[in-house]
């Protein structure tokens, strides 16, 4: 019983021991479990946060662009793209076995984005499935099909060049898509939920109650039809010529507005990475060029303006070689005394340097300047250049010289039309532009664009004078001829500019710019178009290359405007009125207006000319409107900025005066 | 056999911490399981009253009749281990059930019971040696363990045979090992180790290794460490309430009702619930061992500590396996997580101890 006693003695000690023992991986795991969730709970929190709660980012569908007509120049459509979750799939290589057939991709490649070991993974982006292969792909565990909307543009390449694309992430890359993305894509919605293990997603909100999501519609101010004609014109000429590329820009001059675009090289929009990125970019607005002889049709008005010539003043032209300081210039023909009006319709660079002089450095920067040289048009576009246009200050002792038959200085193909515009209009400079209004997905509109002035360079007597000098530049000798139009007159020069040589200093040879601006009827003009082709071969004179691509734009887009000729001669052209989209209210554009173009013919009926209603106020407009029977659109308010037509201009009956104010 | 006064003697510190233990049982199983499958929940009520019935069985015999029928229970558990090689049902690639008519048993989880009822009878039937047992004093109660160790590993059943090995380990160590023996034990185990690493397979050297680091491979075999960690850590200080816990219902957690309970029990509890939890089991450790203390005899001191050690090392096994500090060889929480056998088998083993508290004074 003693030794008994001893061992239980003995075994209370281990006892004890064991208690100890025991204690410790007590207080251990305590430990352990306060350090877990007190000390690093936050953390770990924030990985259970991580991966249950899903954030779902659903795509707003992207807003469709319209052309002037409301047709369609870019949509969005709902297509498929599949998905994995490589964690949930057994065996990789049977599923990659069995999607090759479906999705027409490598079975390798396949296999190789399943072992890529991230959690989720695209194997194919926006595809047409049909049902059978939707359902192929949904028997597979752990890959799933989920709809996203693709941008489409029917029209391929047809103004790529001004629509641009988006990228695959919905992003607007170019263009129209880029200049307005945050109005075409709309709000994209964030939706969170909870997330299982097997990836499967339990959302807390209902996706389909999320309506107003999508992105707003934009209609342009370009004409599907006159693009496709500019483009049409422009290829041959390029492809005929062998040129490197081209652009023909198309403006409505009295309003500013863009109706056509097209530039060479361009791209098919729906599949943008088979092409270099030099063929996606919009060539009128971002690249400048030296213009050459068009200058001098500003020139010429500047000077005109200035009382610093008159159209019928004599000038010696130096018999075709005329020496300044260090340099001699030369005129293609020798010319002897030529008057300002034989200046312009023969293009004498002679002329014009001595006219340039007459003017002086600093009018001549000034007018240029007015005219919108050296500065962006604003036109709303992404990418525009400037030009380079250097301050007069700086200029050398012959800059004058060079400067005024358009040398030593660039501009954009959108400056020059804008440009042209102002003499087109009357003098004023308009504010290109090419999305005239922007509605949300129910039509309401959001954004309207009006035209607007920017200043105004000239009077409207010296651009009725230019106008005229400008006819002659079309008429039988001029460098133009191959512009001149059936039944309507045509203002215009041309303009062959050797392109400066950036590598060696100086000018090429053989690389030639060879232009023709315009605009047509030249009395009331509804178009002014510039074409302008970069180093055509053969040839290379703005008034060869360049003019009848002019002539081809010029009268199918007349035609299809429903703008005749009238009578023999075509002195005069009827009033068909290209309904433009300012006279017409925006619900009218939506509910009957799909087609623009009115095509009722209306008797030319002005009534002693609209009146100067410029300074007064919207009541006294509709006043003196109303005193005259004249219908009046009122665009914006305040005092009375411009007007279309012009003061003592004839206006059809039922055509509204349009009345800007600001 | 019953006395009145057993009842003044009523252990009802030990009674009412195992009631509550499988109430927060019955509870977080309910929370992890009822979104998929509502009917585990009656299953685990269903056994919570057999167990309990068994609690009260064990409490009202006298476990003295225990030592008289020790052999016969060990013999008969063996039956039922080698009766899985040969009849059993397999799940998961292990062979451990036998199914019993209207209900699935676990032969192993009694393989437990009777191990300890075998070596209290044993070891107490045997004086020990002055200054302690030899290595040849170690050889029978050794194969006595063996044997049941090895049926179950075969399974296999790896938690239950660690399990099995610890509760003898922990009964020879209280009845004493010669110092000498001990450390030669303990020198002849470290040098074994790098053989033993040799001879397991792939998968169980991955668990061994992603347990040292998880991250080393988070998404594999460190996975199930990660989101046991990720699950309790995520309860912070006062947990996520109950039934709000997100990583065993959003099925991160693998085995959230079963061995990984606790997990699930801490994301919604808190460091406050899993806290209580630990302390409750630590009073059971505790009651238990002074049960151990009291007893009136050296087979109820030596079964009563063996059935702590049972408990203890299934608590502290799997608290340190779901905590990341132990790698996880799969041993079930008492009480708490779901299984029937289990349950059974450790309502039994409180019985047990109540009883002998009971009767410590009855000789």
């Amino acid at each position: 019983m003693k030794k008994a006693a001893l061992i239980e003695k003995n075994g209370r000690l281990r006892i004890y021991i064991l208690l100890a023992v025991f204690a410790v991986f007590f207080a251990v795991i305590a430990f352990r479990a306060f350090q877990l969730q007190a000390l690093e709970g936050g953390k770990l929190g924030r990985m259970a946060a991580n991966q249950h709660n899903r954030t779902v980012s659903v795509p707003s569908r992207r807003g469709e662009i319209f052309d002037r007509n409301l047709k369609e120049l870019a949509v969005s459509l709902d297509v498929d793209s599949v998905y994995a979750e490589p964690g949930r799939i057994e065996s990789p290589k049977a599923a990659s076995r069995a999607l090759a057939p479906v999705l027409s991709m490598d079975a390798r490649e396949i296999e190789r984005r399943l072992g890529s070991g991230r959690g989720f993974v695209w194997l194919k982006r926006q595809i047409d499935l049909g049902d059978d292969q939707r359902r192929k792909v949904a028997a597979i565990e752990g890959v799933g099909i989920t709809k996203e909307a693709r941008r489409f543009y029917p029209n391929r390449q047809l103004a790529s060049n001004l629509i641009g694309f988006i990228g695959k992430d919905s992003g607007g890359l170019e263009g129209i898509e880029l200049y307005y993305d945050n109005f075409l894509k709309g709000v994209s919605y964030r939706l969170t939920g909870e997330r299982d293990a097997a990836g499967k997603t339990l959302m807390y909100e209902d996706v389909n109650k999320q309506a107003s999501i999508r992105g707003m519609e934009i209609e342009l101010t370009i004409d599907k039809t006159i693009q496709y004609i500019a483009e049409k014109s422009l290829a041959r000429a390029v492809e005929a010529y062998g040129a490197k590329g081209g652009s023909a820009i198309v403006m409505n001059p009295s309003t500013g507005e863009l109706l056509a675009m097209a530039t060479l090289p361009t791209y098919d929009p729906n599949n943008f990475n088979s092409f270099m990125p030099r063929e996606w970019r919009n060539r009128a607005v971002t690249d400048a060029f030296e213009p050459g002889s068009v200058v001098k049709l500003f020139l010429i008005s500047a000077a005109l303006e200035e009382n610093a010539t008159r159209p019928e003043e004599i000038f010696f032209c130096e018999n075709g070689s005329y020496r300044v300081a260090d340099r001699t210039f030369h005129d293609v023909e020798k010319y002897g005394w030529l008057t300002t009006s034989q200046i312009m319709k023969y293009s004498s660079n002679i002329g014009a340097a001595k006219i340039g002089e007459r003017l002086g450095k600093q009018r001549l920067h000034r007018y240029l300047k007015s005219f919108g040289f050296g500065e962006k048009t604003g036109v709303d576009l992404p990418g525009e250049s400037a030009g380079s246009f250097m301050n007069y200050k700086k200029w050398s002792g012959v800059t004058i010289d060079t400067v005024s038959f358009g040398q030593g200085i660039s501009a954009t193909g959108i400056q020059l039309v804008t440009a042209l515009s102002a003499v087109a209009n009357g003098g004023f400079v308009m504010k290109p532009y090419v999305v005239r209004r922007v509605a949300d997905s129910k039509g309401a509109v959001v954004a309207e664009t009006n035209p607007s002035i920017v200043r105004r360079v000239i009077s409207e007597k010296t651009a009725r004078k230019m106008t005229e000098l400008l006819i002659g530049v079309t008429d039988s000798g001029g460098t133009g001829t191959r512009a001149a139009l059936d039944g309507f007159e045509v203002a215009g020069k041309t303009g062959t500019a050797q392109k400066a040589d950036l590598k060696k200093g100086g000018y090429h040879e053989s690389a030639h710019v060879a232009t023709f601006m315009g605009f047509v009827p030249a009395r009331d003009p509804k178009l002014a178009i510039l074409v302008m082709i970069d180093e055509p071969k053969k040839e290379h004179h703005g008034g060869v290359v360049s003019a009848p691509v002019f002539k081809e734009i010029a009268s199918e887009s007349l035609s299809y405007m429903g703008v005749y000729p009238e009578g023999p001669g075509g002195a005069k052209t009827s009033m068909v009125q290209y309904v433009s989209a300012v006279s017409q209210s925006p619900l009218q554009a939506r509910e009957g207006g799909r087609g623009a173009y009115a095509g009722t013919k209306e008797d030319d009926a002005a009534v002693g000319g609209v009146p100067d209603f410029t300074g007064k106020t919207v009541r006294s407009v509709l006043n003196a409107a109303k005193e005259r029977s004249l219908e009046v659109s009122i665009i914006g308010s305040g005092r009375a900025v411009a007007q279309r037509p012009s003061p003592g201009r004839g206006v059809p009956r039922n055509i509204p005066v349009v009345v800007w104010f600001q | 056999m019953i006395d009145r006064r057993s009842f003044v003697h009523f252990d009802w510190v030990t009674f009412f911490v195992t009631i509550a233990l499988t109430l927060i049982g019955l509870a977080s199983v309910y929370s992890a399981i009822h979104a998929r499958s509502p009917s585990i929940s009656y299953k685990e009520i269903y056994w919570i009253v057999i167990g309990l019935a068994l609690l009260m069985a064990a409490v009202i015999m006298n476990y003295t009749l225990l030592e008289r029928f020790a052999y016969f229970i060990y013999g008969a558990s063996l039956l039922l281990l080698v009766m899985v090689f040969a009849v059993g049902h397999s799940a998961a690639g292990a062979k451990r059930w036998l199914h019993l008519g209207f209900f699935t048993v676990q032969p192993s989880e009694m393989a437990k019971l009777a191990l300890v009822v075998t070596l209290a009878k044993y070891f107490s039937s045997k004086a020990t040696p002055h200054g302690g047992l030899s290595l040849k004093d170690l050889i029978v109660p050794g194969l006595i363990m063996l044997a049941p160790f090895a049926l179950v590993a075969k399974q296999p059943d790896l938690g239950t045979a660690i399990i099995l090995w610890m509760i003898f380990w922990s009964m020879a160590l209280v009845v004493k090992i010669r110092v000498k023996v001990l450390a030669g034990l303990f020198i002849a185990g470290a040098a074994m180790t790098p053989f033993m690493w040799k001879a397991l397979k792939g998968y169980q050297k991955a668990r061994l290794t992603s347990f040292l680091d998880p991250r080393l491979d988070p998404k594999g075999t460190g996975y199930h460490i990660m989101q046991s960690k990720i699950a309790i850590g995520s309860g912070g200080f006062t947990g996520k309430g109950y039934l709000h816990g997100t990583q065993g219902k959003l099925m991160f957690l693998p085995e959230h009702h079963t061995d990984f309970i606790f997990a699930a029990l801490a994301e919604e509890w808190g460091a406050i619930g899993s806290l209580a939890v630990i302390l409750l089991f630590a009073v059971l450790i505790l009651s238990g061992l002074n049960t151990a203390g009291t007893s009136k005899d050296r087979f109820g001191f030596l079964l009563a500590f063996g059935l702590t050690a049972m408990l203890f090392w299934h608590a502290a096994i799997n608290l340190g396996m779901v905590s990341g500090l132990l790698p996880v060889v799969g041993v079930p929480l008492p009480f708490i997580s779901y299984g029937g056998s289990f349950l059974i088998t450790s309502l039994t083993a409180v019985g047990i101890l109540i009883s002998i508290r009971m009767r410590r004074f009855m000789f």
